[in-house]
């Protein structure tokens, strides 16, 4: 059960409320205090009585996990051996008591880390991995390059078995790939994110196209209730800050959910234009694998599909909406099949959910919230 | 097994040039011994009585052919041409000069090995069952989560300076020849009712001053969030391990202070800010890992016979069932009547490498009971792997016997020590074998410590014997009924301390008095729990 | 009876500490004192030869030999193992190696 009476360092500072605080802690003192004393503080020096007392390293390692951006200093007696170790922990400066002269003050000795860490090398196991990924990508889509939308979601579940879900906006092309899974692997999660702002026709549709595809496994991804209350509280978000909207209600759950997963089924088609024009069937955005087995798809293909399988359409869809999402953000345009209409007047065209550093960042600080 | 990626070796390439450079700034004074102890104990260099002593890392006790042959070089160009097998599964040498060991580091590292944290207030080698990838009754292989751990361990910017050691071991199989109870972490695979592997945890078991058995922290902790729950009990114990007492230091002390609840509650909160977060193990990972341990494929062809007598008794003590048909595992045993335990020369070193890479895969396996494996020989080689072992002086017949004696070097080599334990280990072994009641007795540990830091594991003997010493005299205090594998329990001290002779006698007595009591083939512990320590005391100090 | 012992740096063996300040792995050329307050200046001596040796330190001794409640301990420092490989001929006997 996490109590969110959040870390209010960085706000304090935003309002100018401390000038360059800084305070010097024990390292032996209990993170539950130091935690309370680097509120609205800038720099935090954290002393080592002895080398060998290795509680400062998690003091450190914990400030930084739970948010805190200020200077953190390693004070005392202190070895030059322990460079590389005090920086991964996430000190900033070293101001050691014993031999500050001594010319083996150099920085890290080793290139490579095996674990996470505040700061420096990555752990070895996300550069392989993350090199493994590109690498099953590139094979994939030599394999696959003139597959059938059908032939890439069979060999997309067979290959990440498990670990892959689907994304649906139960927008208007929603039903499109909707119905291929529904034939070819109905047992894929559909992941739907239920923002809370949705129009209510597309929460309609949504049950509609469940029971007539008889979709199994539909997963509500929605904004966590705390932060809601926290940070739009009377649901206006949008009206000043569209981006801070779709974090809270799309990319943070999002980025929530996708810990579970590896591959992500989408519904992109080149068409839609943007970003979009050159996707391939598999993709490797850098953090997961990305699989749109549509990406091809032309917009007389797409209205095929809908009269051949006798697909309901979205009841907004002949209303001028040529795209959905959530109803402040969503305008009618012209242009059938395009993206128009979202985001209008403003310089945007996508949420984020797709965007691998926002995701990632999104989960992190979600883990290392600061309770 | 494992193979070094570019990752691996550069660090223990750095590793090695960061060692060279802290000899040198200890040998011009830039370090003062103070300073520079810790640095060399993260390198598994002790200074010993007489000299230092080097303790390799043989992570989670897997060798491949190259790597012995190695082991054997070092033994023979740096030291006085043998090495010693641990209850750690790991390797020390004696008499390597501090001027010589970057040398050592930089061969081993040729060969993808090192002496990385082997002692130090750091987390040290985890260790494994022996028989892993081999055995039918383990739920899944322990070794790639044991390498998985030693990269998580190595260098961690936040655990390399606790109160104390940590060491955690790992078993596959719920028959635990891994001693899981008495480890600081000690970790079980299972799998839930959905089929998925997972881990059961426990945290707070050692031996020592104060032998405790680890409780459970976790029932189930799924393989993505093995490292998170590592961490999550690393941390808790980073923060309030005690660090004004060395003897209290541990984390059991920490546990059993806090409690086995407060301190779970406590790494389960700690664990839940951590869970999905950078340090889920990503499923690639764990499947690069995983494919490095196959286990053998079957072998068809029929078993030999072998003349000698001793071939049978052989067959019957020191080989084992393997899951594979055609296959069996095979323990050489380190412990030849009236030898040093666990001491190897560096020729019988040439000879097992040869053998691991004709016989076994390529693969040979340290024991925590200072013996070595060949997992994976056919039954059809069984004759000839015999005679090789014969040849070399390594099949003595006494695997998991009497004689079969776990023993730590004591004050013939260790700084800590209060009295000697070799000797008396090597005439128990001789007494043993005069008795002739070795294989009537069958099963049974007997494990010597020459102090009470329990290196030998003499709290998890049948029979235990702790040297102490009296004014400069070397007593010995038994214990019975101690147990290290599958449900671990702490043997109960029997009487006063024995003299040596004593000591010997009285281990003999406890041998006799046990086969006559037994009823079946009850095991020693069950005899001992039937009829209590009374009839033992009598026998002994009557 | 009480002589200075510590471990030499390069190579850990061991060592006394001899008259002219030098150090010796032969006990029966080490300085030799009454006891330790006589001693209390050389040890000091000793403590600073860092570079050489690491924490020297009194033993008892007794005609050249270690003598006391250390004795086995400073004996087996002395004299080496007194058992193990290199005592136990029986590792040896079927093998070439010496």
């Amino acid at each position: 059960m996490r109590n969110d009476a959040s870390f209010a360092l960085a706000e304090d500072i935003a309002n100018g409320a401390n000038d360059n605080l800084a305070i010097e802690i024990d390292g032996a003192a209990p993170f539950a205090e130091v935690e309370r004393m680097a509120k609205g503080v800038d720099q935090i020096a954290i002393r080592f009585e002895k080398f060998g007392d290795g509680r400062g390293f998690s003091l450190a390692s914990m400030l930084r996990e739970r948010g805190f951006t200020g200077e953190l200093k390693a004070v005392g007696d202190l070895l030059p051996d322990q460079v590389g170790l005090l920086r991964r922990a996430g000190f900033d400066q070293i101001a050691s008591e014993v031999k500050p002269q001594s010319p083996r003050w150099k920085h890290g000795y080793f290139s490579h880390a095996y674990q996470p860490a505040a700061q420096g090398e990555e752990p070895a196991y996300r550069a392989r991995t993350l090199a493994a990924r590109q690498a099953r990508v590139d094979e994939l889509n030599q394999r696959y390059a003139d597959a059938s939308p059908d032939q890439i979601i069979a060999a997309a579940v067979r290959e990440f078995r498990g670990r892959i879900a689907t994304l649906s906006s139960f927008g208007t092309e929603a039903a499109v790939g909707l119905s291929i899974l529904a034939r070819v692997a109905p047992e894929t999660p559909v992941l739907f994110l239920d923002t809370k702002q949705h129009f209510p026709q597309t929460l309609s549709y949504r049950d509609q196209l469940i029971e007539k595809l008889g979709l199994k496994n539909v997963v509500s991804l929605q904004p966590e209730a705390d932060e809601l209350v926290k940070e739009d509280d009377e649901a206006r978000l949008f009206e000043t800050d569209t981006s801070a909207c779709c974090q809270l209600r799309k990319v943070r759950p999002m980025a929530k959910a996708m810990v579970a997963y590896d591959a992500l089924i989408t519904g992109r088609k080149r068409y839609h234009g943007g970003e979009r024009t050159d996707l391939r069937p598999f993709e490797f955005d850098g953090e997961r694998i990305k699989v749109n087995p549509l990406a091809a798809l032309r917009p007389q293909e797409v209205t095929a599909i809908f009269r051949t399988l006798d697909l309901p359409q979205h009841p907004m869809a002949a209303m001028g909406y040529p795209s959905i999402g959530c109803w402040p953000c969503t305008a009618p345009a012209d242009g059938a099949g395009t993206r128009e209409g979202r985001w209008a007047g403003q310089d945007r065209t996508e949420c984020g959910i797709f965007d691998p550093s926002l995701v990632e960042r999104a989960a992190r600080t979600r883990s290392y919230r600061l309770i | 097994m494992y193979k070094y990626d570019s990752i691996d070796a550069t660090l223990v390439a750095e590793r090695s040039a960061q060692f060279r450079e802290q000899v040198g700034a200890r040998l011009n004074g830039e370090l003062t011994e103070d300073q520079f102890k810790p640095l060399r104990l993260q390198n598994g260099v002790y200074l010993q009585l007489h000299a230092y002593m080097l303790r390799v890392a043989i992570p989670y006790g897997v060798l491949n052919g190259a790597q012995m042959r190695k082991l054997a070089h070092v033994a023979r160009t740096y030291d006085k041409g043998y090495g010693h097998f641990t209850t750690r599964q790991n390797i020390q040498y004696n008499w390597p000069s501090l001027v010589d060991v970057p040398d050592i580091l930089d061969d081993l590292a040729s060969v993808e090995m090192h002496a990385i944290q082997t002692s130090g207030n750091c987390i040290r080698n985890t260790t494994t069952d022996p028989f892993a990838g081999a055995t039918a009754d383990e739920v899944a292989d322990p070794r790639p989560w044991c390498e998985l751990i030693r990269q998580w361990s190595t260098f961690h910017p936040e655990f390399s300076f606790l109160p104390r050691k940590f060491k955690i071991a790992v078993t596959g199989s719920a028959a635990d020849r891994a001693a899981i109870g008495v480890h600081d972490i000690g970790i079980q695979l299972v799998r839930n009712d959905a089929g998925e592997l997972g881990f059961k945890v426990f945290a707070g078991g050692g031996q020592g001053r104060t032998p405790m058995i680890a409780a459970m922290v976790a029932d189930f902790v799924a393989k993505r969030d093995l490292l998170a729950y590592l961490t999550a009990i690393l941390r808790i114990y980073n923060l309030a391990g005690r660090r004004d007492n060395l003897y209290k230091a541990r984390i059991k002390i920490l546990v059993n202070d806090l409690g086995a609840d407060e301190f779970t509650r406590q790494v389960e909160e700690e664990f839940l800010r951590l869970k999905d977060g950078a340090l889920s193990l990503p499923q690639e990972e764990i499947d690069r890992v995983e494919a490095f341990f196959t286990s053998a494929p079957a072998d068809e062809r029929p078993a030999t016979a072998h003349p000698s007598s001793n071939f049978s008794r052989w067959r019957l003590w020191n080989v084992k069932p393997h899951k594979v048909p055609g296959r069996a595992i095979v323990i050489i045993s380190l412990k030849p009547h009236g030898g040093t335990t666990g001491d190897a020369s560096a020729a019988q070193m040439d000879v097992v490498a040869d053998l691991a890479e004709q016989f076994s895969l390529d693969e040979v396996r340290v024991t925590k009971e200072q013996n070595l494996v060949l997992p994976h020989v056919a039954q059809a080689d069984l004759a000839e792997v015999y005679t090789a072992l014969e040849g070399a002086g390594l099949a003595t017949a006494n695997a998991g016997l009497a004689s079969d004696i776990v023993c730590c070097p004591g004050l013939d080599y260790c700084n800590l020590a209060n009295a000697r334990s070799i000797p008396i280990s090597q005439e128990i072994s001789r007494a043993i074998e005069r008795s002739g009641l070795e294989e009537a007795a069958g099963e049974l540990t007997i494990k010597i410590s020459g102090c009470i830091n329990a290196c030998g594991h003499h709290h998890v003997a049948n029979i235990g014997l702790l040297g102490v010493d009296k004014k400069g005299v070397e007593f010995y205090q038994l214990t019975l009924g101690g147990v290290a594998d599958g449900d671990a329990a702490i043997g109960k001290i029997l009487g006063r301390g024995l003299g040596a002779s004593e000591a010997v006698q009285a281990v003999i007595t406890v041998i006799r008095t046990y086969l006559d009591a037994r009823l079946g083939d009850e095991p020693f512990v069950q005899t001992l729990t039937r009829i209590g320590l009374e009839p033992f005391k009598e026998a002994i100090y009557a | 009876m009480k002589a200075i012992t510590a471990n030499r740096l390069t190579d850990g063996r061991v060592v006394y500490r001899c008259r002219n300040g030098a150090w010796t792995e032969a006990l029966g050329e080490a300085i030799v004192f009454e006891d330790e307050a006589e001693g209390q200046v050389t040890l000091a001596e000793a403590a600073f030869d860092h570079l050489t040796v690491v924490d020297p330190y009194f033993i008892d001794v007794d005609d050249a030999s270690p003598a006391g409640h250390k004795a086995v301990r400073e004996g087996i420092r002395n004299g080496g193992p007194s058992a193990g490989s290199l005592h136990t001929g029986l590792l040896r006997t079927n093998l070439a190696e010496g």
